[in-house]
Order: structure tokens, then C-alpha cells, then sequence
């Protein structure tokens, strides 16, 4: 079996790495170490060197994000770390954390430093309870250890981090939204500009990274930038954890260089599509992402490559729907959860995602009519970049690139007056 | 705004080819609107700021860039820029609209019919306007159930929402109050009261204003009309001194609801619950309507001119037999400018007595200041004031849109500090709060004086002129001596006096009836004097005085309806009883015009008079132990002025057909003031206004057309300078 390439996820099998003497022995809080003997505008020039770009799914380039924390505010500068894992088909960040809980708070740490804030949340998925627990063992190991808290390794410099808890929604994933659940508030998202970077929590700027980033940081000050950009292809540098999810034998979190195949993910690592079925199609990025043909296998996994070929490289979760998957089913569920998760601010969103699911089903179950698959493309068009922020976008985005792909599908859910694949399901049960 | 405008650059854009110029900072949408050009709205709300959450307000905006083309934008979040060619009215924005409409209308009940909000709905006319002929739905809407009582006043019907949290922004933002909050969330959103924390706000009223659909309803309004069959007059509402302007809606013979006629330099566009619900008096089928004369000790029902003959000849024979002082007036906090201004002259003239007065805090003589006892601010001012100091006022119950004035300035970022014997609904976002014992105020006033003369903290005009007696005055008043009483400490105390003295504009506010309190005989002058010395009396975002009780409170003042002073405060050589003499046995004919002094004094005191008549909507206390009583009209059927605290003169107008067989109390007046010899040959109050304008030089140059529909504020130019206090 071919081997993953062990950045982030370095040391993860080793027993007992969750604790601090162990991710020691294993040179753990060693890039703290490091980065606290260079300048912090070093460590930032460092990660934006390495070429690191954002693993919650905007791909943005974290150095120079860190870089556009407005100078000179009267109110603290903060570092959130949005551990607020909740797109449908990603599941790293939560392995991260339950772990390599140290790494990132080593990574934290580092970015604080970075950035001049003295004070770091890590803002964790609600549901993610071990995840938390570890986390905050961590950072009490880390505290107890003089890597956090007051004068952090005799630096003189002063970092906190906490952990706070989400209370179970989807959109507090949206960093503005996040801002505002971490404040104590509703979370709802945030009017653009101000941009969290201007003012952000409590009115500070404020960076938001991913949890995958933030643990990424640690390699890239231990080996260099250099280092870390000789990984992955020219524009999209390092690796990623690919979260494998669907009909494969073998799902699960595979960190591999950028520019890896879908293909060899998926054969490979995968260990290829259950009962040797074929691939129908695959999402590449989260379910946000839209869906890709099998045809597509063969792209290198790349922000560029994914972009070119319609898709989106997101949160690297993979998920893969094999040639009996009913496209209409799997879109349908895929939507009622954007209906469930749609914070309910803005009247597309909530009203439209509402709308989306009832026609859905009533295809699936075989009542639709052939007008409901223009009038699905069209609400969607309504929804996209009419909403507040990206969750009503991500909502359409299944509906609009399935439609595109297996219209045909759509089709016969109406002319046969059922769900083929449903059918099919229950015509092999009846022989049994 | 203007002043807070002008210093701000301009900024010219284009809006369906109309050019239009605004200040930098403005919204797309203010920007149309002052162009004339509508673009509809729900979540925004002028007075909050933008919320980009109903999807309502797409324009397309010309790319800087061609041939980029963005997607349509809301205007309520968009800030202009300089050369911005900005559409309301291309197909992209076209769909955006039918689409936002197409959403808000699948899960909401085609329950037009019956809704209380249909024919005035933001919904319905925006669908009408801009909305899809059709809808594409045809599935199952969501179900709540049918109204639910949100709080004692409200009604909820939550199918109709369409979650724009206009009414959940205004408790939250505005009223900064127990109010509404947003429950569930996507579709399963609801707008909803905090189990733990009971919507009882004294500003519920204006959620249902502000409610752009039929959600929010007020439960006195609930299917009593449709709003095509209201006739609409702009009045002011009767309920405080504030002097909010409302629009009267009438339904043939009664008013069915108050709204608010939005005045940003007085209301801001708020009303409270008491103001906005208060009608009901004028609405009473218990009002009188005939006038009463007592015979054999019960009150009998007779013609308009026996009662008027007999009141004549009561008065005239108590003067005749004992003398002028034996008659007295008690006027109106309630009833006009013009009737209070009758009411004095006829007594004056007609009678020949200076026996005028009126209920109401306690002053230095009018005669002996050197300017009226009046706040010398303006509510505008509040806004930006850097403190504001609660002396024994508590505006949430008294003068409640004030309260609204003082959250914004805390908004703003003044620090508030509050002074008051009983708990208040401001004190959680006081800076300060003391329980002072009653009737400390003006000891406080003093010892904060002590402390700005000990440290010479003293500023202004008066910082020169301090002499060593005057110095001398406050020696005693040291903070120890009353920080018992005030519930602070001597430190505290001292702090506060710094604060103010350093203060870019302090407003110091005290309730008038404040004063009544045994140990406050002075803080009317105390407070003055401190404003003076620490140079906040006409400071912008400053000033000093009382806060009055009622609507015209400050209009019975200037119109002299005082024992010492004749109208415009222009002292009287032979000054007559006050209040609390008249009615202490100091006159046998009493002659009462819209006040009830049984509140106020043992009710058996009235029982002693010889005589005592009544001008009156109800059937009062008063009015029970009158000799004769005069039905009047209420202040939404008659014309006339009345005086806010802010000393800003505002029009009433005729929004309801007078009561039959009631009358106005001016036209009282008129008839009582034949029959005791007069010539007036008043018309209407227009004219009596006119007599006002050149007998009162504060009201110079104030007649109903120069009011406008908003009222003029008069100011202190008619006044002769400040020079000393007492």
C-alpha cells in the first residue's frame, strides 16, 4: 500500500503522542522554540514563504492574511482557530485535535506570536466533545509546561489561549458568524467590511485560521519554507488531508501531497469503490463543492487543477458516490441539511433552502414534475449571490452541478414516476 | 444633522441617471430616497443601522472595472462613492426582487382578508410594486399557530413574519430593554420572548409600528378596521412633556390608534406604550357631555347657558361681596396655550385677581429669576452629551421617549449616572447609581458645588466673578456632611463634581415634582447654579432643568398661569395666592379649568369652597364636589399649541368631531368672559395665538403657519441676560 506523506499528521500512531511528553520526545514545541528566537515579523514572512494557503476551504494564503491585521488599533489583536469542523464529508480537523492536541497548540502559539496577539481562542465544533477535551488538556499540559500563559519560555512574551465550545451550528463555521458565537451572541454572520482583520472579535482585528493550518505551522518554522514549498505542485504548495468519504472500502483521512490524483486517493489509498463498483461521480471538496463526473478522477488534486476542471478544492473532503448512488437522493439529503444548518438571517437562504428540500422530495418520491428541475435550477439562482454569506451559495452548489451532470437521472426520478435506483433496490430485495 | 453634516465631505453619485450628492458614510438606499427614488426595504430601518438581512434592497452598481460584472447589491449595506452609477430598475435587479419576494411569500398566509396590516403592508405593496404576478409554489407552507400573545399589548402571528428582525433590533439596539428575541433557527425561525425575561417594555408599542407585515399587532387594534377607512391628522401626543408627534387615526367617532409622526429633533420617531395607548379618555361613553349644576347637593343636568349665567353671576357676587381675593383659577397642565393664556386673562381682567396657578413643582418665584425655570438644553442636544446626571428623574416612567434620547447617548459613549431613591430601569447601564434618601438632591447639588469651588474647578462666565462670600456660600456643604443620605461615599461625590467640571457637555436632569420633596425647596436653583458654575447651561450637549410632568406643563408656565408672573414671565406687582393657599381656604369661589386638585390636596378642602366650577372631559374627583361642571373637549378635537420640555411650541389640530354638547375650553372661556363683562372678539385660537405672539416676546413671531407641522422651539433671545441666581 502506498505510503502518506506525514507533515501535519507526523507522529500520529506514536502511543501516547495526545501528551506533552511525548510530543517532546518527538521534538514537539520545538518551532515554538524556534520561533520565539526570530522576529515575529520573521515567522510571518516564514509561513508566507512556505506558500500555505487556508485549509477551511477558501484556500486563501495564510501569510498573507496574517500580514493584513490592521497596524496600530486601540484594542487587542486576537488569533481564533476555527475548529468548527461541520462541513459534510470533512472529519481531519477533529482527528487533529483528539490526536495531536499539542501540535495545535504549538501552532497557535506560533501564529500568536506572529501576529502580535496575546490572547488565542480555539473555537471547537460543540459535538466534537473528546476532540475539546483533549484540546484543553493540551493546553493545560502547555501552561503547566511554560509554553503558554505568562513570559511563554523565558521570551517575555505573554499568550492565552481557551478553548471555547460551539452549541451545535453549522454556520458558526462562517468566521463572522463564529466572531459572533464566540462573543456570546446568536451566531449569525456579520455585515462585510469590517473584515475581521480591521475588527473582528470584540471589535479587534482579529485572524481566523483553520485548525489544519494552525498545525501545519509548526513543520514549516521546524523545516523551513523552503522545505515545506518544495511539496505539492508550483501554485498549490504542501499536502492536505484528504477526509475519503462515500462507497470506498477503505474511508478515512489520508494526508498526501498536493497534486495527488482523485484516482490514486481513491484506488489507492481508498482501496477503491465497495463491491469493485464503478465511480458515478465525486465531490472534491465538501459537500459545498460542486460534484464532478468520474471522468474528472485523473486531475491532480490542486486548488488550479480542481478550479479548472468546474470544482472547488475546499476542506479536501473527498466523497465518493458509486454507479447506484441516486443522485437526486444524495442531493436531496445533502440539501436538508443546508435547510436544517441555514442560520435563518437572510430570506434566501432560509426560505429558498425550505423550498429546495420539498422539491427534492417530491421527485425522489417520484410526484415531480419535468417544470421542477428548471424551477430548482432557478431558485438556485436566486439563492446564489443573493444570500448574505457563502452557506446559501454552498447550498445551491449540489443542486446546480448535479443538474448540469445527471439531468438524465432527474428526468427518469419523473418519467418513470419513482426513484430508478429505489426501484432497483427493491426489485433485488424481492428476490432474495 | 445638519451641524454634524456639514463638516462631513460630499460625496455625488448617479441613481437612474439623477444625480444626487450626500455626505460621505450614506447608504445607497438614503442616497435613492432623497432622489426620489424608491427602493424597498424590510430589515433596513433608518434609524438602525444596516442589517443586509432581507434580501429586499438589490441595485445594480456599475463595476469600477468593465467588464466585470458583480452580482446585484443590497443597498442598505452599500456605502456610496464618488462617481458610483448605481440601477434600481435593470432585469438583474428586476429578478433579484421577484426572487427575495417569491421566498418571503411562500411561507406567508395569503390571510390579507382579514389582516389588520392589509392596505398599509410593506408586503403586499412591494409584491404589487416589484413581486412575481405568480407564485412557482405549490407545496405545504409552514404552520404555527395563530396569534400568540407576545406580551400584554401584542399579538404575534408568527406564519406571517418574515424574520426581519426590525422589532428584535429595537428592543436589543434601541429600547435596550426586555423585549424580543429571534428563536429556532432557518426556517424553524420565530420571533419570540425570552422565557426569563418578559417583554414588558414601556417602547412595545413601536415594534408593531416598525413590523413592515401583519405579524406584530396591537390587540386594542385587532380587526377594529382597515386602514383605508382612518382619517389621519398629525397632532402631538398628550401623554408627557416630551411632546412625541403622532398622527391621530380616527374612525368616525373615535380614535382607533396612535402612530408615530416622526420628529428626529423631539421623538426620533418613537413613541411609548402610555402615549401610543392612551386614548381611551377621549374615547370614554362615560364623558360628559352636559353641563351639571349642583341643586339640592346633587349634580343636575342643564342648558349651556344656565350654567354659564350661573357661574357668571357666582363669581362676579363672591367678588362683589368679599373682593377680589376671594376668587381664584386653578389652570391646566393638560389644556392648551391659547386656553391657558384665556384662562389668566379672564381672571385677571375679568375678575380683577392675581389667584392663578397651576399644580406643579416647586421654583424660586418666576418673578425673581432672571429666566424661566426650563431646561436649557435641547433633546437633540442629549444625543452627544459626554455625561448626562439623573437627579431625582427616572424618564422611563415619567418622560419616556427621553429615556430613548439618554440610551442613545450612552451609545454615543456618555457616561450616565443616576441619583434616585427608588430603583429605575436605567440603572443597569448607569456608570453610577446612588439610592439617595428623598428630598437630598439639592444638598447633593451644593456639595457638588463645594467640591468645583474648593478645587476651582469653576468655569465660564461665572469663574471670574467668584468672590470670597460667594465662595463662603457652599462652606458648609462638604461631601461628608451628605454622603450618608446619597448613598455614595465622599470620594464618589467628589468625583462626580470633577467629571462634570471637566465635562465636554454635562445634561443635569431633575423631575419637577422632585422638588415638592421636604429638603429640595432649593434644588430647582442649586442645580442651576451648578450648571452655571461648571459652564453647562448653554453649552452644546448640555444644559440644566426639570423635566415637567405633562404635555403642556411649560405652556400654563409662560402663559403666566402663575400667581406672580403675567404670560412670558413678566412679574406682577401684587402677586396673588398660589396653589396650595387657594385651596387651603384662601378663596371661597374656585374656578378650575382641566385639572383635578382632589389628587393632590384632601379632597374635603374643595367641599369648603363657596363655589367651585369645573371644566372638565370626566367625571373627576374634583369635578364630583363641583358646583357646576363644563364638559370639554378632549385635545384631539380642538385646535391650539402646546409647550415641551424643550420648550418647543407644536400645533394640535381637529382630528375627531368634537364630543356633541361638550366644548372646547377656550370657547368656555370666551362665553364665561362675555358674561363677566369682557369684549373678546377671538374667532378661533389662531387669534388668540396672534395675541400671544405680541403679548409673550418669547412666542414672537409664532403663528400656526410659522409652526409648521413640527413647531418652533423658543429660544432665550427674548430673555434678558443671566446675571445672578437668587
Amino acid at each position: 500500500m502506498a505510503e502518506q506523506m506525514r507533515v501535519v499528521t507526523k507522529d500520529i500512531d506514536v502511543p501516547g503522542i495526545d501528551t506533552l511528553a511525548v510530543y517532546e520526545q518527538h521534538g514537539g514545541y520545538q518551532a515554538l522554540r524556534k520561533a520565539l528566537g526570530m522576529e515575529p515579523a520573521a515567522v510571518l514572512e516564514e509561513v508566507k514563504a512556505s506558500g500555505l494557503r487556508g485549509r477551511g476551504g477558501a484556500g486563501f494564503p495564510t501569510g498573507m492574511k496574517w500580514s493584513l491585521l490592521a497596524k496600530g488599533s486601540p484594542k487587542p489583536t486576537y488569533v481564533v482557530c476555527n475548529s468548527d469542523e461541520s462541513e459534510p464529508g470533512t472529519f481531519k480537523d477533529r482527528m487533529l485535535m483528539e490526536k495531536l492536541p499539542h501540535r495545535l497548540v504549538e501552532g497557535v502559539l506560533i501564529s500568536a506570536y506572529a501576529t502580535g496577539a496575546k490572547q488565542a481562542f480555539i473555537y471547537i465544533r460543540g459535538e466534537l466533545a473528546l476532540a475539546a477535551r483533549q484540546v484543553m488538556r493540551a493546553i493545560d499540559e502547555a501552561y503547566a509546561a511554560g509554553y503558554a500563559g505568562k513570559n511563554i519560555m523565558g521570551s517575555g512574551h505573554d499568550i492565552d489561549v481557551m478553548v471555547h465550545r460551539g452549541a451545535g451550528a453549522y454556520i458558526c463555521g462562517e468566521e463572522t458568524a463564529l466572531l459572533e458565537s464566540l462573543e456570546g451572541k446568536r451566531g449569525y454572520p456579520r455585515l462585510k467590511p469590517p473584515f475581521p482583520a480591521v475588527a473582528g472579535l470584540y471589535g479587534g482585528p482579529t485572524v481566523i485560521n483553520n485548525c489544519e493550518t494552525l498545525s501545519t505551522v509548526p513543520a514549516i518554522i521546524a523545516n523551513g519554507a523552503a522545505w515545506y514549498a518544495a511539496i505539492g505542485t508550483e501554485k498549490s504548495k504542501g499536502t492536505r488531508i484528504f477526509c475519503l468519504s462515500g462507497l470506498v472500502n477503505r474511508p478515512g483521512n489520508y494526508e498526501l501531497p498536493i497534486g495527488t490524483t482523485f484516482r490514486t486517493l481513491i484506488e489507492e489509498f481508498g482501496g477503491g469503490v465497495i463491491g469493485g463498483k464503478q465511480v458515478k461521480a465525486f465531490i472534491p471538496g465538501g459537500s459545498s463543492t460542486p460534484m464532478l463526473p468520474a471522468d474528472k478522477l485523473d486531475i491532480s488534486a490542486d486548488y488550479e487543477s480542481v478550479a479548472a476542471a468546474g470544482s472547488m478544492f475546499g476542506a479536501a473532503g473527498v466523497i465518493v458516490l458509486d454507479e447506484d448512488t441516486c443522485i437526486v437522493g444524495a442531493v436531496l439529503r445533502m440539501t436538508e441539511f443546508y435547510r436544517d444548518e441555514s442560520c435563518g438571517k437572510c430570506t434566501p437562504c432560509r426560505e429558498g433552502t425550505f423550498w429546495l428540500v420539498q422539491l427534492l422530495e417530491r421527485l425522489e418520491a417520484g410526484h415531480g414534475r419535468a417544470e421542477d428541475i428548471d424551477l430548482l435550477n432557478d431558485i438556485c439562482d436566486n439563492i446564489s449571490g443573493k444570500s448574505f454569506c457563502p452557506l446559501g451559495d454552498a447550498a445551491a452548489t449540489p443542486i446546480v452541478s448535479s443538474i448540469k451532470l445527471f439531468r438524465d437521472e432527474y428526468i427518469a426520478h419523473v418519467t418513470q414516476g419513482r426513484c430508478p435506483f429505489r426501484a432497483r433496490e427493491l426489485a433485488t430485495a424481492g428476490n432474495h | 444633522m445638519s451641524q454634524e453634516s456639514s463638516n462631513v465631505p460630499q460625496v455625488t453619485l448617479t441613481i437612474d441617471g439623477r444625480s444626487v450628492t450626500v455626505p460621505q458614510g450614506t447608504v445607497v438606499w438614503k442616497a435613492a430616497q432623497l432622489a426620489g427614488i424608491e427602493i424597498p426595504i424590510y430589515c433596513y430601518h433608518p434609524k438602525m443601522p444596516p442589517l443586509g438581512a432581507c434580501r429586499m434592497c438589490f441595485v445594480e452598481i456599475e463595476p469600477m472595472q468593465p467588464p466585470v460584472a458583480k452580482p446585484p447589491q443590497t443597498a442598505c449595506t452599500t456605502e456610496v462613492r464618488e462617481g458610483m452609477v448605481v440601477h434600481t430598475d435593470t432585469p438583474l435587479v428586476q429578478k433579484a426582487r421577484k426572487g427575495t419576494l417569491e421566498f418571503l411569500l411562500i411561507n406567508h398566509p395569503l390571510d390579507c382578508p382579514i389582516c389588520d396590516k392589509g392596505g398599509e403592508c410593506d408586503l403586499q405593496d412591494f409584491t404589487l410594486r416589484y413581486g412575481p404576478g405568480a407564485s412557482r409554489f405549490d407545496l405545504e407552507k409552514r404552520h404555527f399557530q395563530k396569534p400568540i400573545s407576545v406580551s400584554e399589548n401584542i399579538l404575534l402571528d408568527r406564519e406571517r413574519c418574515i424574520a426581519c428582525q426590525r422589532c428584535v433590533r429595537f428592543t436589543q439596539e434601541i429600547a435596550q430593554d426586555n423585549g424580543l428575541i429571534m428563536l429556532q433557527r432557518g426556517f424553524r425561525t420565530e420571533v419570540g420572548v425570552d422565557p426569563n425575561a418578559p417583554f414588558d417594555s414601556i417602547f412595545s408599542g413601536n415594534v408593531v409600528e416598525m413590523c413592515p407585515v401583519g405579524a406584530l399587532t396591537a390587540k386594542s387594534y385587532r380587526f377594529v378596521t382597515r386602514p383605508w377607512e382612518l382619517r389621519r391628522t398629525p397632532s402631538v401626543c398628550p401623554g408627557c412633556a416630551v411632546g412625541c408627534n403622532v398622527r391621530v387615526d380616527v374612525r368616525v367617532d373615535r380614535i382607533l390608534r396612535l402612530t408615530s409622526r416622526t420628529n428626529d429633533d423631539i421623538d426620533d420617531g418613537w413613541l411609548c406604550d402610555r402615549g401610543r395607548w392612551g386614548y381611551e379618555p377621549v374615547n370614554d361613553p362615560a364623558r360628559l357631555r352636559v353641563p351639571l349644576v349642583r341643586r339640592n347637593g346633587e349634580l343636575h343636568e342643564t342648558t349651556w347657558d344656565a350654567a354659564l349665567d350661573l357661574v357668571a353671576e357666582k363669581l362676579k357676587a363672591t367678588v362683589v361681596q368679599y373682593g377680589s381675593q376671594a376668587v381664584g383659577g386653578i389652570g391646566s397642565t393638560h389644556t392648551t396655550n391659547e386656553e391657558n393664556y384665556l384662562f389668566q386673562k379672564a381672571l385677571r381682567e375679568g375678575l380683577k385677581t392675581n389667584n392663578i396657578d397651576h399644580y406643579h413643582g416647586r421654583f424660586p418665584a418666576a418673578s425673581q429669576g432672571a429666566m424661566p425655570w426650563v431646561f436649557t438644553g435641547t433633546i437633540t442636544g442629549i444625543d452627544h452629551a459626554a455625561h448626562i446626571v439623573l437627579l431625582g428623574a427616572d424618564p422611563y416612567t415619567r418622560q419616556p421617549v427621553l429615556d430613548l434620547r439618554i440610551k442613545k447617548a450612552l451609545r454615543n459613549g456618555a457616561k450616565l449616572t443616576v441619583i434616585n431613591p427608588e430603583p429605575a430601569r436605567i440603572d443597569r447601564l448607569a456608570a453610577r447609581v446612588w439610592r439617595n434618601t428623598p428630598g437630598s438632591e439639592a444638598a447633593l447639588a451644593r456639595a457638588l458645588m463645594h467640591v468645583v469651588l474648593a478645587e476651582n474647578l469653576a468655569r465660564g462666565d461665572m469663574a471670574a466673578g467668584i468672590t470670597p462670600d460667594y465662595r463662603s456660600r457652599f462652606q458648609n456643604d462638604t461631601p461628608e456632611r451628605v454622603a450618608a443620605t446619597i448613598g455614595a461615599t465622599a470620594d464618589d461625590i467628589r468625583a462626580l463634581a470633577r467629571e462634570i467640571a471637566g465635562s465636554d457637555g454635562a445634561v443635569i436632569l431633575y423631575d419637577e415634582m422632585t422638588t415638592r420633596q421636604p429638603g429640595n425647596e432649593t434644588l430647582a436653583a442649586d442645580a442651576f447654579e451648578l450648571a452655571l458654575l461648571t459652564d453647562h447651561v448653554t453649552r452644546p450637549h448640555a444644559g440644566v432643568g426639570p423635566l415637567w410632568e405633562d404635555a403642556n406643563s411649560l405652556g400654563a408656565r409662560d402663559m403666566g398661569v402663575l400667581p406672580d408672573v403675567a404670560p412670558g414671565y413678566r412679574p406682577i406687582k401684587s402677586p396673588g395666592m398660589d396653589y396650595d393657599a387657594m385651596l387651603g381656604g384662601g378663596v371661597r369661589a374656585l374656578w378650575v379649568m382641566g385639572a383635578n386638585p382632589a389628587r393632590h390636596v384632601d379632597p374635603a378642602l374643595l367641599d369648603k369652597l363657596d363655589f367651585l366650577v369645573v371644566q372638565e372631559m370626566a367625571m373627576t374627583e374634583t369635578a364630583k364636589r363641583a358646583d357646576v361642571v363644563l364638559p370639554a373637549l378632549s385635545y384631539a378635537e380642538k385646535i391650539g399649541t402646546v409647550t415641551n420640555l424643550e420648550r418647543c411650541v407644536q400645533p394640535l389640530r381637529r382630528a375627531l368631531t368634537p364630543l356633541p354638547g361638550a366644548r372646547a375650553d377656550w370657547e368656555i372661556l370666551r362665553a364665561l368672559a362675555t358674561r363677566l363683562g369682557l369684549n373678546w372678539a377671538y374667532r378661533s385660537p389662531a387669534d388668540v395665538l396672534t395675541e400671544i405672539a405680541s403679548a409673550v416676546p418669547l412666542y414672537a413671531g409664532l403663528t400656526r403657519v410659522a409652526l409648521g407641522d413640527q413647531g418652533k422651539r423658543w429660544s432665550f433671545a427674548g430673555m434678558p441676560e443671566v446675571v445672578e441666581v437668587r
